[in-house]
């Protein structure tokens, strides 16, 4: 019941309950509920391109076809126009955003893409292998992203980083977390203001200026955040109880006093050390790495494939 | 572009049969750097008999060798490519029978867990 030390904002331990639950039935709960319970939220928070990704498209041949594997909302898939990018993800409810938009994208699962092998000349992978509950699941996540590429083909990846100083501040002893993410309270006076940004999201907001954009995203961050702290008491006995008895993903607000609190949603998330994407993509055996750093709480790198 | 990935599915599991299928139309814009690209990985026979399961019948049955820069051809491979979209309709793997679900114009290539 300790409110001061576990805010929802703080992210709690994520704590693996193999003897009930598969990896995989973990990730449907912690990862694929959550995203399809929060895509129209999350969609409104996401639509700025992170500059290190936008000029690995920029700078791809001009149509060359790539796979944006997770590509969540879409928001990489127009960014050059030249390119021929095809979207999958796991959430159905993301994809059908992709798809209003109109972009080319299927609903498949990371471990086991749809695509003919050495198809893709590049793909990107966007804030997703963190969401993998182990080692060997996110060595297999890299394996089919690669082998879905053609050799030669470069591979871009993106995960949450442990030492991020952001407005986020991890245990630096523990990598695998519950990171919460709080949908807008219902009835609550920000509403308008909410709905407002999620329509201009809908209509790929062509008017506005890449500030305006940028803004707006800050904007719905923070409201986000907001949220999370307005939100009251989160027990911890509900972080292993929700392991337990499906569907529990959200962390309902035990203070009863506080009628139209927003549900609150636990997100897993492998946190990676420095070194532990390279160390990851290398033990393939397949790649070379080509460029890697950090960039807003994220380590990335570029791959090139050597060998199928 | 797509293909079976049932476990154990390893062999003629593409392409994918197109059953029960409703078309749309949408004019887009001509890429012809992505025409090109498309020619070395694609297999053409297998298009050329999926357009013309769908009447697309434009198609000749074999590339011809100035495919590259045919303007006629790659027109009409530019509609079956990227102005033909399928937003309903069943993929059926020619090998172990498995269906895919396209709704909405969205591909559904999710297995359950022990399919994988
Ligand atoms: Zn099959």
């Amino acid at each position: 019941m300790s409110n001061a030390k576990n805010p929802l904002h703080i992210p709690s331990p994520f704590q693996a309950d193999n003897a009930v639950l598969t990896e995989g039935q973990q990730e449907q709960e912690h990862v694929h509920n959550v995203y399809q319970a929060i895509a129209p939220h999350f969609s409104a928070t996401r639509y700025k391109p992170w500059p290190v990704v936008e000029e690995f498209l920029m700078t791809m041949p001009p149509g060359y076809v790539g796979a944006d594997v997770g590509c969540g909302n879409g928001k990489y898939i127009g960014v050059n126009p030249r390119l021929f990018l095809i979207g999958s993800d796991r959430s159905s409810n993301l994809i059908s955003i992709c798809a209003e938009r109109g972009h080319e994208a299927m609903v498949s699962d990371g471990l086991s893409l749809g695509y003919r092998s050495g198809l893709f000349d590049f793909a990107i992978s966007i804030a997703v292998i963190h969401h993998f509950v182990s080692p060997e699941r996110r060595l297999a996540a890299v394996e089919e992203i690669l082998r879905i590429v053609r050799p030669s083909g470069r591979v871009l990846i993106f995960v949450w980083a442990l030492e991020q100083s952001g407005k986020r501040d991890f245990d630096k002893n523990v990598q695998d977390v519950f990171v919460p993410w709080a949908l807008p309270a219902k009835p609550a006076p920000k509403k308008e203001k909410s709905s407002k940004g999620r329509g201009r999201k809908a209509k790929r907001a062509p008017e506005l200026t890449q500030e305006a954009e940028q803004e707006a995203e800050q904007e719905a961050e923070q409201e986000t955040e907001q949220d999370s702290s307005t939100t009251s008491s989160v027990t911890t006995e509900s972080t292993t109880k929700s392991l337990t008895t499906p569907p529990s993903t959200v962390v309902e607000n035990a203070d009863s006093s506080a009628p139209e609190a927003a549900p609150v949603f636990k997100r897993y998330y492998h946190l990676f050390r420095q070194g532990e994407l390279e160390d990851l993509v290398m033990s393939t055996g397949k790649v070379k790495i080509e460029k890697q750093g950090y960039d807003r709480d994220n380590w990335w790198c570029i791959a090139e494939k050597t060998s199928t | 572009m797509l293909q079976c990935h049932v476990k154990g599915c390893n062999a003629n599991n593409f392409p994918l049969e197109l059953q029960e299928v409703v078309l749309e139309e949408q004019e887009a814009e001509l890429n012809e750097d992505f025409l090109r690209n498309m020619l070395g990985k694609l297999e053409y026979e297998a298009l050329v008999a999926t357009c013309l399961k769908l009447n697309i019948q434009d198609l000749p049955p074999t590339i011809p060798e100035d495919a590259a820069y045919n303007d006629d051809f790659l027109q009409k491979l530019h509609h079956a490519l990227l102005e033909t979209h399928v937003i309903t309709g069943k993929m059926v793997c020619p090998n172990c029978q498995h269906t895919y679900v396209i709704r909405d114009g969205i591909p559904n290539m999710l297995l359950a867990e022990h399919e994988v």
